[in-house]
């Protein structure tokens, strides 16, 4: 009797354990969870420009102009756009589209988007750069808009595909604050955001009235753990289904785990080296002596000799294959291949330390010199081992190299004061190479808004004046013709030595699969489930 | 009576009291335990081989021209590109990792044994100055005590070095500062018993001046338990400097310590290349252990308590 009792408990366990089992296994068709590595500071999408901040904010919402994968641009909430005039932009907007909260999508809430973006409060980096050179908007008719300029202007789709379309009626007067509280975070996204809790997580939920393809999973959680080894255990362990920034120490055994897909791509960071063109060449720059540590008189890295010899010291392969485990491409320029702007005939980044010994007796340091190179050891991957193994390649030119890493906050502050002769730091372009041209290589001009983050000062005015040729330059082939001419002078000119172009890699579950972006945007959208 | 025979007489006299014959007696208590004694002959091998590491190692792991990117995190035994073997593997810029100890244990000595030594000073002067003062000098010096060891050690250290910024010479700073307040407490412990024994009285009633009482008379009569904590402190000192340089803010990352070496390879340890920290590592455990098992047979050979 008592054996008949366990054994019909055991069947009814058993049942109920397979229940559960199945269960699980629909849930997983429903559900998926994402763990990125940065935390994501604001659900208003027009409050911090920030790679995290912009992955949600896609998720949610829609631009006038989406990019795909390779930061192509491709429809969105305009179905087409064209300049019917120099100064005049048309969007055509995309009919029967509706927000999270039912209304319908109309040229006012593009209007009232554009109007919003100089007007969010506190903003630590502000959206109002693209609403700038707009001087009026016009609004033809529900589903056309017109945007006017002072000049021509042709960055404008490249700039709408960074700016967020908001719900008038409920953004109306919203602030960031309601955003975060999900009261006024209604968008015409794939999911829709219904729960969120600050610098933790996010839960999505799928937006059935979606006018492009419907979601695959009908919630998705959306956590961060900024701890590399806690999120890479976290995928192994199957609590999460896919994560970013995937650490390159990991990924050689992530690799060879098959219960693990890798996902990548070449992205837009340049990683690079900034010199100091701010010290004349009869001026000491700040951290290179002679060989005995005597100021030196003159500032070597005006030479065009030796920041050539510099960039032909280094080991670009070794640096690559070695420090960042093949997640990288050696790189001659900003961009990567097929991205707009690029330099097709630029030689290929020669390591050649003889040559640059050579150059550099020709400049008149047969002996070399000392030099300090700085970098952050926080902010970029294997930031501190890359600038170590520079300094042992120019060491072995004779260029004597001291290396210092501090943390990014301490290091970005001095960079910008330009208290540096030589130091390591990234820069992630837009997908047109009037962006890292006008930002970096262009000389520094606060009233131009120019030379932003041009830390080193490098000045040509022959780059900027094909710069400012192609920022009025409404025909593509002509301004890209500029684009390429500006940044191969700024490139023969060793204004900057770039390094490698990181790799974007994610890492997810077998049973999922994960389109790699290049502009790093961790989105919910590029998640589906494994084809059987 | 002369002065100058006061002087070489008082501290003697209660030394015989506790230790009968000075050096010989002391050496032949020391050696009855047989792990102190082996803690004793690795440690000193361990310091003999960090002051000859210029000549011992095989590649200067300072020098940068001297490593190579592509003998980085090659395994123990490799043969690397400037010809000799890595028994010990290399870390991921290349550098040897025996070499590497080598010279991070140079580095661990150093600052162990030069913070113990000021901070050894800087806390037996204020703690003899409490315990002979007494009053409002002794309450305002303990209480700055009682407020520093009441923080975590490694607290305090972080804070200072966010102040001061990395390098060597701030490392021996913070832990000076945050090891000194042991070193008085001991001091005045002892020095309080001290002050009331006749030889002081005697070197007061000869109206010597202060600091010669302090340092002539008192001081030397405090040196066994001052002994036993530096002895301990050295060894904790050590192992705060690595954790300092473990948490990147100590050494310099070209000039690696052990803690420094320990967290180069932290991250490789789950892709099973475990020879960049766990050598550095037991380098570090061998080192704290063999001091600590010299320091725990001194206090037991120098405490009077202990021996009756």
């Amino acid at each position: 009797m008592k054996t008949w009792i366990r054994r019909r408990s055991i069947a009814a366990s058993a049942v109920a354990v397979a229940g559960v089992a199945l269960a699980g296994s629909q849930a997983l068709a429903q559900t998926a969870t994402i763990a990125v590595g940065a935390p994501v500071t604001s659900l208003d999408p027009h409050y911090h420009q920030l790679s995290p901040n912009n992955a949600v904010a896609d998720t949610i919402f829609d631009k006038l102009v989406n990019t795909d994968a390779q930061s192509r641009n491709v429809p969105g909430l305009a179905t087409e756009w064209r300049a019917v005039e120099p100064t005049v932009w048309e969007f055509r907007l995309r009919p029967n589209v509706r927000f999270h909260n039912g209304n319908a999508f109309t040229a006012e809430d593009v209007a009232f988007t554009l109007q919003r973006l100089p007007n969010v409060p506190n903003s630590p980096s502000s959206f109002a750069v693209y609403s700038r050179p707009i001087t009026r908007v016009e609004i033809v008719d529900p589903l056309t808009i017109r945007l006017h300029t002072a000049q021509p202007y042709p960055l404008m789709p490249l700039d709408m595909t960074n700016v967020r379309i908001l719900d008038k009626e409920t953004a109306e007067n919203a602030t960031t604050e309601d955003f975060n509280a999900l009261r006024a975070a209604a968008g015409t996204g794939p999911y829709r955001a219904v729960a969120h809790r600050n610098g933790d997580r996010i839960e999505f939920e799928r937006w059935d009235g979606y006018w492009g393809d419907r979601a695959p999973f009908q919630r998705v959680n959306y956590r961060m753990i900024t701890n590399d080894a806690a999120r890479t255990a976290a995928l192994l362990a199957g609590d999460v289904d896919l994560i970013d920034q995937v650490p390159t120490s990991d990924l050689a055994r992530l690799r060879s785990d098959n219960r693990v897909r890798i996902s990548e791509t070449v992205g837009l960071r340049l990683i690079f080296l900034g010199l100091d063109f701010q010290r004349a060449a009869n001026e000491n720059s700040p951290f290179i002596t002679d060989n005995d540590g005597r100021p030196l008189g003159r500032n070597p890295l005006r030479d065009v000799r030796v920041r050539r010899a510099l960039s032909m010291a280094i080991d670009r392969r070794a640096i690559v294959d070695r420090v960042m485990e093949g997640a990288a491409v050696p790189a001659n320029q900003f961009l990567p291949q097929g991205v707009f702007g690029f330099v097709a005939d630029l030689p290929a980044p020669a390591y050649d330390p003889d040559g640059a010994k050579r150059l550099l007796a020709e400049a008149g340091y047969p002996n070399g010199f000392r030099i300090q190179l700085n970098g952050p050891n926080d902010r970029y991957i294997n930031d501190a081992r890359i600038v170590q193994a520079i300094g042992q390649m120019w060491t072995r030119i004779g260029v004597r190299t001291a290396v210092e890493a501090q943390p990014w906050t301490t290091f970005v502050g001095r960079a910008g004061r330009q208290d540096y002769s030589a130091f390591l730091i990234g820069w992630g372009s837009n997908p047109d190479g009037s962006h890292p041209l006008r930002n970096i290589m262009a000389t520094f001009n606060s009233e131009r808004g120019w030379g932003a983050s041009n830390r080193g000062r490098y000045s040509n005015p022959q780059v900027d004046d094909l710069l400012a040729q192609s920022l009025t330059e409404l025909d593509e082939a002509k301004r890209e013709r500029q684009v390429v001419d500006a940044m191969r002078i700024a490139m023969q000119d060793v204004g900057v030595v770039p390094l490698h172009i990181q790799t974007n890699i994610w890492a997810s579950r077998r049973n999922f699969e994960h389109t790699a972006r290049n502009d790093e945007l961790t989105r919910a959208q590029d998640l589906r489930p494994a084809a059987r | 009576m002369s002065q100058a025979v006061m002087d070489g007489a008082a501290p003697a006299a209660p030394r015989k009291d506790k230790v009968e014959t000075p050096f010989r007696r002391f050496v032949s208590e020391f050696a009855e335990s047989k792990i102190a004694l082996g803690g004793l002959i690795v440690f000193t091998i361990i310091a003999l081989v960090a002051i000859f590491a210029p000549w011992l190692a095989p590649q200067n792991p300072y020098d940068l021209a001297q490593l190579d990117i592509m003998d980085g995190r090659m395994e123990p035994g490799t043969v690397g590109g400037a010809g000799f073997t890595y028994w010990l593997g290399t870390d991921d810029q290349g550098r040897d990792m025996l070499s590497g100890i080598m010279y991070g244990l140079r580095i661990s000595l150093s600052v162990g044994a030069g913070s113990a030594l000021i901070a050894c000073m800087v806390g037996a002067t204020l703690g003899l100055l409490a315990a002979y003062a007494g009053g409002r000098t002794d309450t305002v010096i303990m209480r700055l005590v009682d407020l520093q060891l009441s923080f975590p050690s490694i607290l305090v250290a972080l804070m200072i070095l966010a102040f001061l910024g990395k390098g060597v010479m701030n490392v021996v700073i913070a832990l000076v500062i945050v090891e000194w307040a042991y070193y008085a407490r001991t001091v005045r412990g002892t020095a309080l018993v001290e002050r009331r024994r006749e030889y002081i009285e005697a070197a007061q009633c000869l109206a010597l001046p202060t600091h010669r009482i302090l340092f002539r008379h008192l001081l030397p009569n405090c040196l066994p338990p001052l002994i036993v904590v530096a002895t301990m402190q050295v060894a904790r000192a050590i192992a705060l400097e690595a954790t300092l340089s473990f948490l990147g803010l100590g050494v310099p990352i070209t000039e690696p310590s052990l803690g420094l070496l320990i967290a180069n390879g932290y991250e490789y340890m789950l892709s099973g290349k475990y020879w960049i920290s766990f050598y550095p590592g037991i380098a570090l455990l061998v080192t704290i252990v063999s001091i600590n098992l010299v320091g725990d047979q001194l206090r037991d050979v120098l405490n009077p308590r202990l021996k009756k």
